[in-house]
C-alpha cells in the first residue's frame, strides 16, 4: 500500500482499466469498438460459415429463398389479382421493393436478438456489446447485397439495366435502411433479455408494416388526404427510391422525406443510447 | 518491478436481485412477478442478495493469486468483475495491462468453425490484432497438441482435444493480466502438468495470474499467496499454504480446533457410516501418542505410535490391520499393513494393537488416519470387515528435523534424513 502511490508513475505506459460501481455511459467507447473491429469481421464471418457450412447447396439458399418467394408472390399478385404497377412488370416491381424491406426486417430482428442469441458469450467474456448489433447488421448486409444481385439479373432480363445512380445511390440507402432496422433493434434489444415477448411481438409488428408500405402495391392506391401520414413511414421512401433506382419511377421528394429521416436519426441514437444504458445490466438478468 | 501493483480491488461488491419467491396467494405472486421485471415498484434489502461484498486485494505483477472458497462464495461473480463482463454495485477496481480471461472452457467456440477459426475468434475476443494472433498460431497449437485436426471443425473434436485447445488460446495469447477460473482441472495430467508450468512461465515473465480452483493442490503448488471468499466476503489473505488450510479448516470445522486440546483417544465403537457399514465394529477405539505419551501433535522423525483397540466377533486368523494416513486434502501420504510384521498376522481376539512408525517422515500439516481390519484369505486375498474413514486426526510439526533453521517451508512431500559422507 506504501509503494503503491509512487508505482503508478512507472507504468503509465500500460493500459489501466478502471472499473468501478455506478458507472454509466450514454454512448459506446469508439476507441474500444476499434480495438475489436477485427471482432465484427470474424463475427459475420463465423455466422455466414456456420449458416451455410455442412449444406449441400451452401450459399445457395441466401439466392433460392428469396426467389421462391418473389415466385409465389408473382403467380398471386402479379397473375391471379392483376395488381396495378402502373406499368411495370410485377416479379421487378415487387423485388425492387421487397429488397430493401427484408433488409429492414431482417437487420430489425437481428440486432433484437444480438445480444439474446450471444448470452452464453457476454456472460463469459468482455467486448463493447456494441459490436453485437454492428455484426449482425454487417451480416445482413451481406445477405442482402447476394439478393441484390439477383435482383438486378431479374431487372436485365426486363429490360431494366443497371444505371450510375443505381449504383453510386443503392449502398447509401441500404445503409440508411441498417440504420432505421437498427434504430428499431437496438431498443429492443436490450429490453428483450428481460421481456422475451418483445421478441416475437416485434416480428408481429413487421409483418404489419408489410402492408403499410408500398410493396406488394403501388402507393398510389393510398387516399390522397393520408398521404403525407403515410410517407412519415420511413420504409415508404426506402422502398420508392430503389423502385426509383432500379427502374426509373418517379420520386416525388416533399417535406416528409426529411421528416422520416430526421425520426429515423432521432429513433437511432436514441437506440444507442438505451441498448448502451441496458446492456451493463444484461448479464446479471439473464 | 514485482512490486508494481497490476490489481487493485477497494470495497468490490455485487447484489443481485433474488428471484421471487412463491407467495401465498396468486394476486402476491403477480405482485412477485413484476417486482422481478421493474426497477421502480418498491423493493427492500430483502429482495436483495450480495454475492460480493466488501472485498478488497491487492496483486503484484507477476505474482499467481489463487482464489478459494465454497461454491457460492462469490469466487466467479469476482472474476466476472474483474473480466469486465458484469459491472460490481459498489466499490472499484483498476487493472494495468490488458486482460485475458477464460471463465469457462471454450467460449466463444463455434461448434461448426475449425480449430484455427476459432483460435482467431478467441483471439479477437481477447481484443488482439490478427497479426498479433498469428505470430503466437504455431505456438498454440503446438502446445494444446493437435496440430493434425487444426483444420477439422472443433465439434469434431474430442473433448480433451476442445479444452486443450481452449486453454492454449487463453494462456499463450499475450495478456498482461490471465483470469482462470478452473481451468486447470481440464486434460489429462500430462497437459494439466504443461499449463502448470506455462502459468508459472507466464509469472515469471512478469504477468500475473488470478486463479479459481477447487484442487487445493494445484493452488499450494502454483501460487504465492491466496484469498479466501465466503459468502461473499474476503475471510482472509494469506500465504497459499496457510490460505488452504485456513480453507479446508473451515470446511470442516472440527479440524479447526486446537488439535493439544482434543484427547488423543478417540472411541469409534459407536461410528456408524453409509459409505462403509461396519456390521462388526470390530475397531473400538484409535489413540495416538509418543513414546513420551498419548497426544495428537508430532514432530517429524519423531516415534508415532498408533494403538488401535479391538474386539473381534469370534477369532479371525490370519487377520490383518492397515493405517491409513492423508492429508488435509485427502491425498493418501501412506499406508502400513500389519502383515508386513510376518509374525503379526495372529491376533488375540481382544486386545489393543500398536502400529508403530519409528520415523515419521511428515512434514507440517494437520493428516486423517483412516482405519481398516480384516481377513487374510487364501492366496493373499484381503476380506474387509471393518473400516473407519477419518478415525482420527492429528498435526506435525517440522521444528527443525531438516535443516538448522526451523519450520522451512516448501520442503517436498515427506521429511528424509540423508547420510552425508566425504569420499573423495
Amino acid at each position: 500500500m506504501v509503494g503503491s502511490l509512487l508505482d503508478r508513475d512507472t507504468t503509465t505506459s500500460m493500459r489501466v482499466k478502471f472499473i468501478n460501481a455506478g458507472r454509466r455511459s450514454l454512448l459506446p467507447s469508439l476507441s474500444e469498438v476499434l480495438d475489436h473491429r477485427e471482432l465484427i469481421v470474424l463475427f459475420v464471418d463465423r455466422h455466414i460459415k456456420s449458416r451455410y457450412r455442412q449444406m449441400a447447396l451452401g450459399i445457395a439458399w441466401a439466392i433460392l429463398e428469396p426467389l421462391f418467394q418473389l415466385l409465389l408472390m408473382s403467380v398471386v399478385f402479379g397473375f391471379l389479382l392483376r395488381v396495378n404497377t402502373n406499368g411495370y412488370p410485377y416479379p421487378v416491381y415487387v423485388f425492387a421493393a421487397l429488397i430493401p424491406w427484408q433488409h429492414f426486417t431482417r437487420t430489425a430482428m437481428s440486432v433484437t436478438g444480438s445480444l439474446q442469441d450471444n448470452l452464453a458469450l457476454i456472460s463469459k467474456v468482455y467486448f463493447p456489446r456494441i459490436i453485437l448489433p454492428i455484426a449482425a447488421m454487417a451480416r445482413e448486409m451481406f445477405d442482402t447485397a447476394i439478393q441484390l444481385a439477383i435482383l438486378l439479373i431479374l431487372a436485365a432480363f426486363y429490360g431494366y439495366y443497371p444505371s450510375l445512380k443505381l449504383m453510386l445511390l443503392a449502398p447509401v440507402v441500404l445503409v440508411l435502411i441498417s440504420l432505421a432496422g437498427a434504430g428499431l433493434g437496438l431498443w429492443a434489444a436490450a429490453i428483450v433479455v428481460r421481456f422475451r415477448d418483445v421478441r416475437p411481438a416485434l416480428s408481429i409488428a413487421l409483418q404489419g408494416g408489410l402492408y403499410l408500405t408500398p410493396i406488394l402495391y403501388a402507393a398510389s392506391v393510398v387516399p390522397q388526404n393520408l398521404r403525407f401520414l403515410y410517407q412519415l413511414n420511413p420504409m415508404y421512401w426506402g422502398v420508392e427510391t430503389f423502385r426509383w433506382l432500379l427502374i426509373n419511377q418517379p420520386l416525388v421528394w416533399d417535406w416528409t422525406l426529411f421528416a422520416s429521416l430526421m425520426l429515423t436519426a432521432i429513433m437511432t441514437a436514441f437506440g444507442i443510447v438505451i441498448f448502451s444504458i441496458n446492456e451493463r445490466t444484461t448479464v446479471d438478468v439473464l | 518491478m514485482s512490486s508494481e501493483i497490476a490489481i487493485r480491488c477497494q470495497g468490490l461488491g455485487k447484489r443481485y436481485l433474488v428471484p421471487a419467491r412463491r407467495r401465498g396467494s396468486t394476486m402476491e405472486n403477480l405482485v412477485g412477478h413484476f417486482k422481478e421485471y421493474t426497477s421502480l415498484v418498491g423493493r427492500d434489502e430483502a429482495d436483495y442478495f450480495w454475492a460480493l461484498h466488501e472485498v478488497g486485494f491487492e496483486v503484484r505483477a507477476g505474482e499467481i493469486l489463487g482464489v478459494v472458497g465454497r461454491n457460492g462464495s462469490g469466487k466467479s461473480t469476482l472474476l466476472k468483475i474483474l473480466s469486465g463482463v458484469t459491472d460490481p454495485t459498489e466499490g472499484s477496481a483498476e487493472l494495468r495491462g490488458r486482460v485475458g480471461s477464460l471463465l469457462e472452457v471454450g467460449t466463444g467456440f463455434h461448434p461448426d468453425l475449425t480449430g484455427r477459426e476459432n483460435i482467431f475468434m478467441a483471439g479477437a475476443l481477447l481484443g488482439l490484432s490478427r497479426a498479433e494472433i498469428v505470430k503466437q498460431l504455431d505456438e498454440i497449437i503446438d502446445f494444446a497438441g493437435i496440430d493434425r485436426f487444426i483444420d477439422a471443425p472443433v465439434k469434431r473434436y474430442s473433448s480433451g482435444m476442445y479444452v486443450r485447445l481452449a486453454f492454449s488460446v487463453a494462456s499463450l495469447l499475450r495478456s498482461d493480466i490471465l483470469i482462470l477460473d478452473e481451468v486447470l482441472a481440464v486434460g489429462d495430467s500430462a497437459f494439466r502438468e504443461k499449463s502448470e508450468k506455462n502459468i508459472n512461465k507466464i509469472a515469471n515473465d512478469g504477468r500475473t495470474v488470478l486463479l479459481v480452483s477447487h484442487n487445493m493442490q494445484a493452488i499450494r503448488h502454483m501460487c504465492e499467496r491466496a484469498i479466501v471468499l465466503d459468502k461473499g466476503r474476503l475471510v482472509a489473505d494469506l500465504p497459499a499454504d496457510e490460505a488452504v488450510t485456513n480453507y479446508l479448516r473451515s470446511i470442516h470445522p472440527d479440524e479447526g480446533a486446537d488439535l493439544r486440546s482434543l484427547p488423543p483417544l478417540v472411541d469409534l465403537a459407536a461410528v456408524e457410516s453409509e459409505d462403509w457399514p461396519r456390521p462388526f465394529k470390530t475397531i473400538k477405539s484409535v489413540e495416538t501418542a509418543t513414546l513420551s505419551g498419548p497426544t495428537r501433535v508430532f514432530q517429524t522423525g519423531e516415534t508415532m505410535l498408533i494403538r488401535i483397540a479391538y474386539e473381534m466377533p469370534r477369532l479371525i486368523k490370519p487377520c490383518y490391520f492397515t493405517v491409513f494416513v492423508v492429508n488435509d486434502v485427502g491425498e493418501r501420504m501412506f499406508v502400513s499393513y500389519s502383515y508386513h510384521d510376518q509374525e503379526k498376522s495372529e491376533f488375540p481376539q481382544r486386545g489393543v494393537i500398536e502400529c508403530r512408525i519409528e520415523v515419521l517422515p511428515l512434514l507440517d500439516g494437520i493428516f486423517h488416519i483412516d482405519l481398516d481390519f480384516g481377513e487374510v484369505q487364501g492366496l493373499g486375498g484381503l476380506r474387509y470387515l471393518d473400516y473407519i474413514d477419518r478415525a482420527t486426526t492429528f498435526a506435525v510439526e517440522q521444528g527443525n528435523y531438516l535443516s538448522i533453521r526451523p519450520n522451512l517451508k516448501n520442503q517436498g512431500l515427506f521429511a528424509l534424513r540423508s547420510r552425508w559422507l566425504a569420499v573423495g
